[in-house]
């Protein structure tokens, strides 16, 4: 097959074993939780028990009291260090400890210093605050209108250039508003022979990467090191530099492997409180949250879609309108973003010539949400794929052929204007009805278990404009080092990054020497987010090393070479410095072209340096008895352009899917008047081994990015975008429901069958 | 999780005697598979564990009894139960079911005892025990006693075990002629609690159901044996017509809760499901011999 050709050096496109895999699966490799630095003491949050409040008073005596706690610290102690503690990606709006208010139940709001994390704990659970308890507001539409007032002032940050443009609006708690506008949508609807609306929900959930939260920080000299589990180091250095008033270059942040990240450890999160602590008390400060804590850290939007569709008598849809409310909890964290660039991809691969969106960031008082694989792709395509199946239904179209009418085919401009290229969305669609045997007679069970099939189709942006810088060390020996910030969290980036450089440079994959991610050696990266690592790091490593092999080249001639004769690099550094010495540097750095969308209409030309197609088929049966439901099939589809490694772009693929099976089908953080009820994995269960579906495909449909990396792009969050709707798609295949909301429960589906009937016996 | 003592008691007598103090905060453990998620929570801050693994080599028995019955002692591990040829032979639903019981990490740790002192409905051991017929060996200050397991539960983690008192094991009646089945379900993850388990047992003389246990658990705030769909079984043919009226009696007669893994209601109409599918399946099980 044309995509699992092999360049020509044989390292990219062929499956490496990753490069880490023996170091883990033995134990060695090495993690922030395991690290302990002498001197260092233990830190515990005291949180709030109040969703929306002002801070009264906080008694920590009888916990300063306890035998063994070093220190309790407030967010006023706070002020010592930093008079403005507050951090952010989009707004400067979260301070490290609750200061006046609190936001939100399980908001920091004082922490004990212990060298015995267990005295710690004990100590944390004997401070005593009270509050004047604050209207709260907790549903993102009620959000819109709520007269509780979540943040009094609104501070941007203005870090970001795609978030230049946010200003929030004050004295509501709306932190963006997003809107497009593209031909006239109302002339649309006027005109149209159906006119179908309807609203979807996505609940609240978490990441839960296997191993939590942790961060360190230590005095060093008249600096600060940071052991952190972040995926994004250089913006954690960038904003304690922010915070303490020094340059970049006192800050120093080393992040190892991570346990998963998801979106979870992104931007900042507990380095700002580590980093003010230790400076405070002089001494290294390790916060590791348990399992639980993470829930009242950082969580998945929940979100309400409301989606109205033009549909020609033939079946094309002519206007759409979409209206998209995000719940980003307390703080905003990287909620507008998602808002902003999830928000123009709402109306779906859609080729639809009159297209009006409305995407709004809401402040509520719930744990904060933020990036979460598929950054809010998730949310829309669950409501525009579920909505795609209501039409075709309706209109009495196969799904799969009301699609072909659709789909957004390459050249056509898309929602903001800009063209499609290398976006095979036709190509995932024909993949998935191909392998789901579309055409063919379909069992659809009997008795009590029925069985249906459902599909999805959708697409994804990259985040814009983002720069990577990677760094290239040749030895006098001839070996490589590759120097990045990219973090390597589990999807195999050091692999992939290593065979990039082994590609340019001639050598094997094994024998790259990947050095992870250290602010004091490896340069800049925007984060290891949104699956842009293939394509921006993917890029800087390429150039960095096409930048070292032109001056081995270079030196090869200096040295009496022929121009374009064979040479080892050995001989080259050799000859030059009579002995094994000196070495070469490469650098590469990497930003894609992007034009903003204008403001008032959201248009632009080039909104995106490339698009990630993904698609989900799925055959389920449903026990109408019950309402449990089996997924008996579950096949994903991507164009990610070449695979640099297929091997491992199939694990991604698979795991995407099945994180995305679990939002779809049970998990869910249930919330009474802001209390979460459900905080631990003993009540807020995920998917587990027996939970998987007995038949799995990943395909990766023939596609080629011409802008890519040897071919490539992302493909970190491309088989999450389907899952929901193909499954709803399938339960109303099989028995003629169609649930609205997530997640896919059996008791929702027994409500429903339930509820069917009894209209039916009215009927 | 700081501050306590774990102490090694090297009999019984020692055991009972460091449980004599009446101290909220002494308790005993064998596996600790429970008794630890609690103290992580900070749930239960225990002031002084006694760790009863000393005792284990004269408790771990699995043993038939001269009627034909089964004794198993409280230090039996779940696996060691899974793995009985004895109990495959006179109770093959308790093996059975050990294979969809937490998983083999914690089989191999949880001991028969903690389970059923736990109380949490959830256990899928105590219906199953219950249906059987179980009684429940206490030994405590006063000396020996026995408490049938079907009404061992008082309440949510509540049990008939007095403060100071210990399990010593379970003893089964003999299982000749009755057939038995335990089914579960869960709503959320496959490795879930249940969200309700139905354990039954009945024996079919000359065509119909001459007796029947119907036990069960998670659905309800504590294991409840549900008398009115035995009545409902008791003389009727073993068919699908008698099991959906006993199934209808037991989605009556259950008090069913609330919870995150669903309604009262729907867990009503699971029940109603299940004790008709458990009964199917105790009747292709067939009798133990």
């Amino acid at each position: 097959m044309k995509h699992h050709d092999i360049m020509p050096a044989g390292q990219v496109g062929r499956s490496v074993p990753r490069l880490e895999g023996r170091q883990k699966v033995t134990g060695r490799a090495a993690y922030t939780h395991n690290l302990v630095l002498p001197g260092m003491l233990h830190a515990k949050v005291f949180r709030s028990t109040i969703p929306h409040g002002r801070i009264l008073s906080i008694d920590t005596s009888a916990a300063a009291a306890v035998e063994g706690v070093h220190r309790v610290v407030t967010g006023e102690d706070l002020r010592a260090i930093v008079a403005e503690p507050y951090f952010g990606p989009a707004f400067h709006d979260q301070p490290a400890l609750a200061l006046d208010k609190v936001r939100h139940i399980g908001e920091p709001v004082a922490v004990v210093l212990a060298e015995d994390p267990y005295i710690a704990a004990e100590a944390a659970r004997l401070i005593v605050a009270t509050y004047e308890e604050l209207d709260a507001v907790f549903d993102e539409v009620e959000a819109m209108t709520s007269s509780a007032i979540v943040h009094d002032v609104l501070k941007p940050a203005g870090t970001f250039p795609d978030l230049k443009h946010l200003v929030g609006k004050r004295d509501t708690n709306i932190a963006l508003d997003y809107q497009l506008r593209r031909g006239d949508v109302d002339a649309a609807f006027a005109s149209a022979d159906h006119v179908y609306e309807h609203e979807f929900k996505s609940q609240q959930v978490m990441h839960t990467p296997l191993e939590p939260m942790v961060s360190l920080a230590a005095p060093d000299g008249d600096g600060l090191l940071i052991h952190t589990a972040s995926q994004s180091p250089s913006f954690v250095r960038i904003e304690i530099a922010r915070l303490l008033g020094w340059p970049e270059n006192r800050v120093r942040v080393k992040v190892p492997y991570l346990g998963g990240g998801f979106g979870a450890k992104l931007y900042i999160k507990l380095e700002a409180l580590v980093a003010i602590l230790a400076l405070m008390v002089k001494r290294p400060v390790k916060l590791s949250l348990t399992m639980e804590e993470q829930f009242f850290t950082i969580t998945k939007h929940a979100c309400t879609f409301r989606i109205k569709s033009a549909v020609s008598s033939e079946g094309r849809v002519t206007g759409r309108r979409c209206e998209v409310y995000w719940n980003g909890g307390a703080y905003a964290d990287i909620g507008p973003r998602v808002t902003q660039k999830s928000g123009f991809t709402a109306p779906g691969p859609y080729d639809i010539e009159n297209v009006s969106i409305d995407s709004y960031a809401l402040y509520t008082n719930r744990p904060p949400a933020g990036a979460l694989r598929g950054f809010g792709i998730p949310q829309l395509v669950w409501a525009y794929e579920s909505h795609s199946d209501m039409i075709a239904r309706d209109l009495g179209l196969d799904p799969v052929e009301f699609r072909r009418k659709n789909i957004l085919r390459e050249g056509r401009p898309h929602a903001t204007g800009t063209l499609m290229h290398d976006a095979e969305i036709e190509g995932v669609l024909e993949k998935i009805a191909e392998r789901m045997n579309w055409s063919a007679p379909f069992d659809r069970g009997e008795g009590h278990i029925k069985r249906g099939r459902g599909i999805a189709i959708a697409f994804k942006a990259s985040i814009s404009p983002t720069t990577s810088v990677a760094i290239v060390t040749i030895a006098a020996d001839g070996c490589a080092s590759l120097a990045i910030s990219t973090v390597d969290m589990g999807q195999a980036s050091d692999t992939a990054m290593a065979q990039i450089l082994a590609e340019v440079l001639g050598l094997a994959t094994e024998d790259i020497k990947v050095i992870h991610p250290d602010t004091d050696v490896t340069p800049y990266d925007m984060a290891t987010l949104g699956s842009r690592s293939t394509f921006h790091m993917g890029h800087a490593v390429r150039l960095a090393g096409e930048h070292a092999r032109r001056q081995l080249d270079e030196l090869a001639v200096s040295l009496g070479y022929a121009p374009g004769a064979a040479y080892a690099p050995r001989d080259l550094f050799k000859k030059k410095y009579g002995m094994q010495a000196g070495n070469i540097v490469g650098v590469g750095s990497y930003i894609p072209d992007y034009t903003s969308p204008a403001p008032k209409t959201g248009l632009s030309d080039n909104i995106t340096p490339f698009w990630m197609i993904g698609g989900t088929g799925v055959e389920i049966e449903i026990d109408t008895q019950t309402g449990a439901i089996k997924v008996l099939k579950l096949i994903n589809a991507a164009d990610l352009g070449l695979p640099l490694n297929p091997k491992i772009v199939e694990t991604q693929l698979s795991g995407a899917a099945l994180m995305q099976y679990g939002f779809t089908l049970f998990e869910n953080m249930l919330f009474d008047e802001g209390q979460l009820t459900n905080g631990s994995l003993a009540d807020y269960k995920i998917p587990g081994l027996n939970d998987i579906p007995p038949v799995i495909e990943n395909h990766i449909v023939d596609a080629r990015q011409t802008t890519g990396p040897f071919g490539a792009k992302g493909v970190g969050e491309s088989a999450t975008f389907g899952v929901s709707p193909a499954i709803a798609n399938a339960i109303h295949d099989a028995v003629g429901v169609r649930l609205t909301e997530l997640p896919l429960t059996p008791e929702s589906i027994f409500n429903a069958l339930r509820a069917a009937k009894s209209q039916a016996g009215k009927a | 999780m700081r501050n306590f003592d774990i102490v090694h008691p090297s009999s019984w007598a020692e055991a009972l005697g460091l449980l004599s103090g009446g101290d909220e905060g002494t308790r005993a453990f064998s596996g600790g598979t429970a008794l630890m998620l609690m103290m992580k929570s900070g749930f239960y801050a225990p002031t002084r564990l006694i760790h009863l693994g000393a005792l284990e080599a004269r408790c771990s028995f699995i043993e038939a009894t001269a009627d034909g019955g089964l004794l198993i002692g409280a230090a039996a591990t779940l696996s060691s139960v899974e793995a009985s040829p004895v109990v495959q032979r006179s109770a093959p639903v308790i093996a059975q079911a050990m294979k969809k019981l937490a998983n083999v990490r914690v089989r191999n740790v949880a001991r028969v005892g903690g389970a059923l002192a736990h109380g949490d409905p959830h256990m899928d051991l105590p219906p199953i025990l219950a249906a059987l017929g179980g009684e429940v060996l206490l030994c405590g200050p006063d000396g020996e006693r026995t408490c049938p397991v079907e009404s061992f539960y008082t309440g949510y983690l509540e049990t008939r075990l007095s403060q100071g008192e210990l399990i010593t094991g379970v003893r089964l009646p003999p299982q000749a002629g009755w057939r038995s089945a335990y089914v579960k379900c869960t709503t959320r993850a496959a490795d879930d609690w249940p969200t309700v388990g139905v354990a039954v047992s009945l024996r079919v003389v000359s065509g119909a159901i001459a007796d029947a246990r119907i036990m069960v658990g998670a659905a309800t705030e504590r294991l409840t044996r549900l008398t009115s769909a035995e009545a409902a079984l008791r003389l009727g043919a073993p068919d699908a017509a008698t099991f959906a009226r006993a199934a209808d009696a037991a989605a009556q007669e259950a008090v069913t809760v609330d919870s995150a893994s669903g309604s009262a209601g729907y867990k009503t109409e699971l029940l109603r499901v299940y004790v008709r599918r458990t009964l199917a399946e105790a009747l292709l099980n067939g009798a133990v011999q």
